[in-house]
């Protein structure tokens, strides 16, 4: 590894006088609050090339192209364009430079049009005034190319998401730009599309262009990319060109492990049970599932976008009030008790349930209360609003040292931790309750690989002392390594069953996929 | 008509409901209150009108960013004062504008770059002015030029000035609210303030400048109805924070920004002056006329969609 990484540092210094480089970002570092986001960090693009940017979540991945962006302002270090020294002073600024961003976060304004959207900060104006048949009859040429079945006078607000981050990517693409920066943009985007997108950055690089495409989606990365620079901690790891590198290596340098060691062991069900989910109609007109699941064990229901498994877990849990149900929980003594997810979800979480939404931002965490308040709560649960707090700083301590929470103390609030520190401390909630049963939706979405692979420790760990955990996800390798057992649903209903062990890709998507019901007990 | 069903999607704020309330309330009042439909009367309406009409498209910019302005009452009676007592129009009536520029620029400055919840920064400011206009001139008296009625109250081909001025307020933001860059970027900021600067919006900029041409409009305002009156009145704005804020509300405008306009700003006002010709005409006691407005006001913040256009 260490050749490797010196061999392209000889490489970046030979292009440092390399007049090729359309884009220097030359030693570039900068700090949030005590967090070195960047750190002294250098990257070249080039005209006619695709460079990845990547590395875990909290790399600096976004930082690096936001700075280059205008969005935000270096603490240290130079831009040049073209050999010629730049300092941005916003997103605008760095337009008229030629520099065009797609960002991450969703910028369409649900209020504006698509055409509105698509020019905003550069608006064609005709003697003073908007010239909206301008902007509208540019808006439609671009969306052709990028083949969105939308109208330019629809307000952004009543697009669906993946039409959403189309259109933001034509919004990208429309500017006359010399420099174009991608920023995970086909997190929405089905097959078909990521196609398409592939051919539009294939004809940016034709044109000459200077593109970044930043993603953490290897196969993307080696399907786009001619160059690709691995960030790790906010520091430069190594550039190399796709071809002197594979996948396997590619992860090393990102996580500094090796991918087999992310998932832990799998674990064996106890005969004893959790949670009976005798039947279940989560709303109106979906079928009735049951479900059993044992302690020790880790369960996960997998189907694609929207096809049920989200409204049954929540209507196991109460957030959303199932049509019927009858439900037990079986407490660890083996008594059994009528759960009743009709009353909502604070009648449920009394009977030692945890639940972990897939929008811990919005659904989970106090984003301005300090990781100890955070996790402390859980002690509180079940305590009378008249009752005085009990002291939990030790158990606090201890379960997050556990769980190896990076944070500077545990006052600091939760909204300034990342991704993965942040679940760890809706985790870290729920141990602090002493809950025996864990529903999960997303367990790992914006986590970096390192707070996954010690999330599915701590979930191992969990399930092994005799808890049972229920997990919805999206992401098929994470269901497979994870889970103990899968359930793939579809329209509501189970339709296949299969052990982790045993479970393959390709068989789970055939089921996911196929119109081919086979009842639904498991 | 398609446009008239799809307008409720729109970001103008209309739709169907909002359209009907004054035309049920001008059927209704023509049957119910007699002298209603005179032609006096209608005159009369539309002078005491048009002040809040001019009010309210300001306070509907300020809405667009998500703000809220209460210090246009207080501008409203610092500018008949000013122009009643200061002597020389050409004097008065700029430092009017001046004092307006200072006032809003104050309120968008604390609420940008301070980050003063609006309600908080305005509301200060409101009752600071109305301390220095009650200090100014603590009763209502005063003498206003005559060239004030000419140009404000006056006819020309029987046709009020007070209409003809509400008019040009209304077509000069409009012309900006739809056609300038500005506009789209008021828009823009109200959508959603971290993409709007994202997206290359100086959101600070927009947001200032909003609270300025409210505050302008404050003055406009204050100018019209000093001439109506003659006299300068300290107390004669302290109405038309709230019912401002109510008539822009009545006419659809998202108190929670993004979503307004020109037409349903004056549409709202046109409503609540309806209700409060009405009641006087009916006889309704002044008292329970303020409760009523104030019921007036949540009822229609209620019937507010939130979801007209995905925000």
């Amino acid at each position: 590894m260490m050749s490797v990484e010196e061999s392209l540092l000889d490489e970046t210094s030979d292009e440092r006088q390399d007049p090729s480089g359309v884009v220097v970002a030359q030693n570039v570092s900068k700090s949030f609050g005590f967090t070195k986001a960047l750190d002294n960090v250098t990257i070249i693009g080039k005209a006619g090339a695709v460079h990845a940017i990547t590395g875990e979540n909290g790399a600096g991945k976004s930082t690096f192209m936001k700075i280059l962006c205008g969005v935000e302002k270096p603490d240290t270090g130079k831009l040049f364009i073209h050999g010629q020294e730049v300092r941005f002073t916003s997103a605008n600024d760095a337009l008229n430079y030629g520099v065009s961003a797609v960002f991450q976060e969703f910028t369409l304004l649900p209020n504006l049009t698509i055409a509105e959207n698509m020019y905003l900060g550069r608006e064609p104006m005709r003697s003073g005034l908007l010239s909206r048949q301008g902007m509208i009859r540019h808006a439609q040429e671009t969306i052709e190319r990028i083949g969105v079945n939308v109208k330019m006078d629809w307000l952004a607000g009543r697009l669906s998401v993946s039409e959403q981050q189309l259109v933001q990517i034509a919004r990208g693409i429309t500017a006359d730009a010399g420099i174009f920066f991608f920023d995970e943009p086909t997190a929405a985007l089905n097959k078909t599309e990521v196609d398409r997108l592939e051919t539009i950055i294939n004809e940016l690089r034709t044109a000459g262009k200077t593109i970044f495409y930043i993603s953490h989606r290897l196969e993307e990365i080696f399907r786009f990319c001619d160059s690709i620079t691995i960030l790790k901690d906010g520091k430069h790891v190594a550039t190399v060109s796709r071809a002197s590198i594979d996948e396997d290596k590619l992860v090393m340098l990102m996580v500094g492990r090796p991918m087999q060691d992310l998932f832990p062991p799998y674990g064996q069900a106890a005969e004893s049970i959790a949670l009976d989910v005798h039947s279940l109609i989560p709303i109106q007109d979906s079928p009735e599932v049951q479900l059993q699941l044992h302690r020790g064990e880790r369960l996960g229901l997998y189907g694609l976008e929207g096809q049920g498994q989200r409204e049954i877990i929540r209507s196991i849990i109460g957030v959303i009030r199932p049509k019927r149900s009858h439900i037990m929980k079986i407490s660890r003594d083996g008594n059994p008790v009528r759960l009743t997810p009709e009353d909502g979800v604070v009648s449920c979480l009394r009977m030692d349930i945890g639940y972990i939404p897939e929008d811990r931002k919005i659904e989970g965490l106090y984003l301005d209360l300090s990781v100890h308040e955070n996790v402390a709560l859980g002690c509180l649960k079940n305590l009378r609003l008249t009752r005085l707090a009990p002291n939990a700083s030790k158990l606090v301590e201890d379960i997050m040292e556990r769980m190896q929470l990076q944070a500077q103390s545990l006052r600091q609030t939760v909204g300034s931790l990342s991704g993965g520190n942040q679940q760890k401390v809706m985790l870290g909630r729920w141990f602090a309750a002493g809950v025996d049963t864990l529903l999960i939706e997303q367990p790992t979405r914006g986590v970096d690989i390192g707070a996954k692979a010690e999330i599915y420790k701590q979930l191992q760990e969990f399930a092994a002392s005799g808890g049972a955990v229920l997990i919805v996800s999206n992401e098929l390798t994470e269901v497979i390594g994870l889970c103990d057992r899968i359930i793939v649903v579809r329209q509501g209903r189970f339709v296949s069953e299969v052990t982790g062990r045993k479970a393959t890709e390709e068989g789970i998507m055939e089921y996911a996929l196929k119109d081919t019901v086979s009842g639904n007990k498991v | 008509m398609r446009r008239l069903i799809r307008m409720s999607d729109s970001r103008s704020g209309l739709s169907i409901p909002i359209l009907a309330i004054p035309v049920a309330l001008i059927i209704i009042l023509t049957t119910m209150a007699h002298g209603f439909a005179s032609l006096e009367n209608l005159s009369n309406l539309i002078s005491q009108i048009a002040a809040l009409m001019i009010v309210a498209i300001g306070q509907m910019t300020v809405a667009l960013v998500m703000g809220l302005d209460l210090s246009v009452g207080s501008v409203i009676s610092l500018v008949t004062c000013m122009v009643a007592t200061g002597g020389s129009p050409a004097l008065t009536v700029p430092f009017c504008f001046a004092i307006g520029m200072m006032v809003g620029l104050l309120n968008g400055w604390g609420v940008t770059t301070l980050r003063i919840h609006p309600i908080i920064m305005t509301l200060s400011s409101m009752t600071f002015l109305q301390g220095v206009t009650l200090m100014w001139q603590p009763i209502p008296g005063g003498h206003v030029p005559d060239i004030f009625s000419v140009i404000g109250v006056g006819h020309t081909l029987g046709v009020p000035h007070s209409l003809i001025w509400s008019i040009l307020c209304a077509v000069a933001f409009s012309i900006l609210l739809n056609y300038s860059r500005f506009g789209l970027h008021l828009y823009a900021v109200g959508g959603n303030t971290v993409s709007a600067r994202l997206n290359g919006v100086a959101v600070n900029r927009v947001t200032v400048s909003a609270y300025v041409l409210c505050s302008l409009l404050a003055v406009i305002a204050g100018l019209y109805l000093a001439a109506r009156i003659a006299s300068g009145d300290p107390k004669i704005g302290a109405s038309f924070g709230l019912d401002s804020i109510t008539a822009i509300a009545l006419g659809g405008t998202q108190l929670s920004g993004g979503v307004g306009g020109v037409v349903s700003a004056i549409i709202g006002a046109l409503s609540l002056g309806l209700i409060s010709n009405g009641m006087n005409l009916l006889g309704v006691s002044p008292f329970l006329q303020s409760s009523a407005k104030g019921f007036i006001l949540i009822v229609a913040i209620c019937a507010q969609r939130r979801k007209t256009v995905g925000l």
